[in-house]
């Protein structure tokens, strides 16, 4: 019969074992998760010259830290196999050793010195302000960003300002500046491609350098927990060749094109006057008796602001960025463009054959459902009624068809 | 046997039975009856232990009861943390359900007490030497003990300075307290040059004086602050649509001029020596006459003024209906500006003006603008995606 003893080691044993094994599976898996191909979020891949500068430093700093590591770890090892207690007597205590400790004082002192003066040239260099090509705001809020060019002589030109959502549209090889701020909470801007993150906080102006080199997509993500759907906050920058840039500036800046009467889309258009413009500016949009229909999110949203959703479908994400408006096989075809490419085929916008209408359908249908938001009537004490996030508007599938109709119209 | 002590108790259990039986027959009344219970069953309770312990009576035969037994130690010195602490527990229950703060209190004086008596508990049981159990108490205890003290009594003397300040009139509280200010050197200056003064003398003034800044503040909080005049601020100049006075009003002259928050200006609006009124926003090189703001977004904007006269910068965001200051109702047939404005700034000067505009310029009948009074002819237009 096993004592008390003995078995409580054999537990232990397993027990250890098991976590060890546990522990060793989430460690490969998390270092695995790092081999991913078409992980479009990458650090290591920087796609112009403020994330080169980032790359250009962490990676001696890397190597640095990574032989102090291995020499500390080994030194550790070695005392610790070396003397390890084998009955030995205890050997003769001494105290204090100057060479030995200004040695040991003096090498990491010079190591961080080694670190500090790259690394604050990399910081002054990612600050400079004074070789902007363009300007842009963007803006944070719960979940989403808002994108506005704001009139200046920089970006080849803008002389009526732009504003769109969850897609920042920047000419390629050009140094744009972004100044940004926060419309309720602190949220972190983040392109790991093109450049570090940068908190955005309310009532404080924060700028970052951003530069592409080539045309393509650059996904990002909010990198400050921010709320219930942080992780639903998303945002992509597109590059652009300077042609393409104007083009898309001059789509921008187009008059709004009501839809032609007797249609669907201009039922939906209705539907949008009724239900939709109290939060969603869509510059231009007249109601039957001429009179502009201006949005009103600061009566309804705690951020008081709400996605304009003119020329909504020259993007192709919607919802803060979260989901596409392209079709799994339309968004590839984005995605996959090569630079020469793509400018082409991203300014065709979403067309009805693309048109993801499956999620655009199911976010009309119940919002707060497919992301989650602080839309419930009966909780919204703190913020005096006002929601955060989109709220559930009942809208009938007739309605939503309508809709998606007119949205399909501003592009 | 039962010793005389317990048949004390006993008896004195089995009368408070016999009363609260009698009691709840004759007069019927659930309150006394229950009272009476009560106390027959602690004085059963203490009956009981009594006899336990034989009413702690040693024995005249037992020579070592007289040098080992617990009543033969010296008695540990009274504590006060017991009360303390019941003191704290009465004042969480209270603040519970009345204010946070009384129960803060209570909370800080029950774990005060906690700690202290258990601190005390265990310095009397450290040896047999009373002595060297207090002092390893205090080497213990005093530690934390003295700067949480001083903390407290500066805490109660800027609090009493404080009231008596906001209760003394606007030139009696300089003078006041310059008095006590040189009274306070005086002593400093008997004290350094009398060494011979006693320490107790010292203390005792000390004491005095402190007692009656404790007073006076008690009495200055009771009697309440001074009447304070309200200065206007630019707000209400902004409400009462007065912004484009280009004269000194009480704003200028009272309110603070304090520029804050310089390094989160979105941009700069500059009046030259001119006369020319120029914007230039974060990041965009050289000067403009339009300035684009995020809309629903706190904006800092700072006005410089490099003219030689004292001028203010007003942002126009259209007009609203006048309001009915004692109904509040709106006043249909009047209008009033709608403004932000800054103090006037002194030639040279700079000042912020930190707003939010919630609504597109889209939506704007007349556009937003920048405007100085006096200035004729002169606007930045504020663009409002």
């Amino acid at each position: 019969m096993r004592t008390l003893g003995t078995v409580a080691r054999v537990w232990f044993d397993r027990v250890t074992r098991r976590s060890l094994a546990v522990t060793g599976l989430v460690g490969a898996a998390a270092v695995l998760a790092g081999c991913a191909k078409d992980a479009p979020q990458d650090t290591w891949q920087p796609a112009g010259d403020n994330s080169r500068d980032i790359q250009n430093l962490q990676w001696p700093v890397f190597a640095i830290a990574g032989v102090v590591l291995v020499i500390v770890v080994a030194a550790v090892g070695w005392c610790v196999f070396r003397y390890r207690d084998t009955g030995q007597a205890i050997p003769e205590q001494t105290h204090g050793r100057p060479a030995l400790e200004i040695g040991l004082t003096v090498l990491p002192a010079l190591i961080l010195i080694g670190v500090a003066v790259p690394t604050v040239g990399t910081i002054m260099a990612l600050s400079q302000t004074d070789d902007t090509e363009c300007v842009v705001n963007i803006t944070g809020q719960q979940w989403w960003w808002e994108i506005d060019y704001p009139v200046q002589d920089g970006c080849g030109g803008i002389d009526q300002p732009i504003v769109t959502a969850g897609q920042l549209v920047i000419p390629e090889d050009t140094n744009v500046l972004m100044r940004g701020t926060s419309r309720d909470v602190i949220h972190s801007f983040w392109v790991p491609r093109i450049n570090g993150k940068r908190d955005v906080v309310p009532g404080r102006v924060q700028t970052l350098r951003l530069e592409a080199d080539d045309p393509g997509i650059y996904a990002g993500q909010c990198a400050e927990f921010c709320g219930l759907s942080h992780a639903n906050m998303r945002m992509e920058i597109m590059a652009l060749s300077p042609a393409d840039f104007e083009t898309w500036k001059a789509n921008q800046t187009a008059p709004y094109e009501p839809p032609e009467d007797g249609t669907q889309a201009a039922d939906g258009e209705a539907v949008f006057i009724q239900q939709c413009v109290r939060c969603h500016q869509v510059d231009g949009l007249v109601d039957d008796n001429g009179v502009p229909q201006i949005a009103h999110p600061e009566d309804q949203v705690y951020s008081g602001a709400a996605p304009n959703l003119s020329h909504l479908m020259s993007r192709n994400t919607f919802a803060g960025a979260s989901w596409d408006l392209l079709t799994p096989t339309c968004r590839e075809n984005v995605w996959e463009a090569s630079p020469d490419a793509f400018g082409e085929r991203y300014l065709t916008g979403v067309t009805e054959d693309c048109l993801n209408s499956v999620d655009l359908r199911e976010w009309l249908r119940n919002a707060p459902e497919k992301k989650p938001m602080y839309a419930d009537q009966e909780q919204l004490g703190p913020t005096d009624g006002l929601y955060r996030g989109m709220p559930y508007l009942a809208l009938s599938e007739d309605q939503i068809d309508d809709v998606i109709a007119y949205l399909l119209e501003l592009d | 046997m039962i010793p005389t002590g317990s048949r004390l108790l006993f008896g004195a259990t089995v009368l408070a039975t016999i009363a609260a039986v009698a009691y709840g027959i004759s007069v019927g009344g659930s309150l006394g009856t229950v009272g009476l219970i009560s106390a027959a069953i602690a004085l059963a309770i203490l009956a009981g232990i009594n006899a336990y312990v034989r009413d702690s009576d040693v024995s005249s035969m037992d020579s070592t009861a007289l040098t080992d037994s617990p009543a033969a130690r010296p008695a540990p010195p009274a504590s006060n943390w017991p009360m303390v602490g019941a003191l704290g527990a009465m004042l969480v229950v209270v603040g519970a359900v009345t204010y946070p703060v009384v129960f803060a209190f209570g909370l800080i004086a029950l774990l005060a007490a906690t700690v202290e008596w258990m601190i005390a508990a265990w310095s009397e049981r450290a040896s047999a030497d009373r002595g060297f159990n207090t002092g390893i108490r205090q080497r213990f205890a005093n530690p934390a003990e003295f700067p949480v003290l001083a903390a407290l009594v500066a805490a109660i003397i800027v609090y009493s300075f404080s009231r008596i300040m906001l209760f003394l009139s606007k030139t009696g509280g300089p003078v006041a307290f310059g008095l006590v200010a040189a009274l306070v050197l005086a002593a400093g200056f008997v004290v350094a040059f009398r060494p011979q003064v006693r320490n107790a003398t010292v203390s005792a003034v000390a004491g005095i004086a402190v007692l009656g800044l404790v007073a006076g503040g008690v009495a200055a909080a009771l009697a309440g602050e001074r009447e304070m005049h309200p200065h206007d601020t630019t707000s209400d100049l902004a409400a009462d649509g007065e912004c484009d006075n280009a004269e000194e009003t009480e704003v200028d002259e009272h309110a603070s001029q304090t520029v804050g928050a310089k390094a989160n200006i979105q941009g700069e609006i500059i009046l030259h020596e001119d006369g020319t009124l120029v914007a230039r926003s974060l990041g965009i090189g050289g000067s403009s006459d339009t300035m684009t703001v995020v809309s629903s977004n706190t904006t800092n904007v700072r006005f410089r003024n490099d003219t030689d006269e004292e001028r203010r910068l007003v942002l126009n965001l259209g007009e609203r209906n006048a309001v009915d200051e004692e109904t509040g109702d709106t006043i249909a047939d009047e209008v009033v500006p709608v403004q932000r404005c800054t103090q006037l700034v002194a030639d040279g000067g700079s000042q912020l003006l930190t707003f939010s505009i919630a609504r597109s310029s889209a939506a704007a009948e007349t556009p937003y603008t920048f405007t100085v009074p006096g200035v004729d002819g002169q606007a930045v237009e504020v663009v409002v995606p």
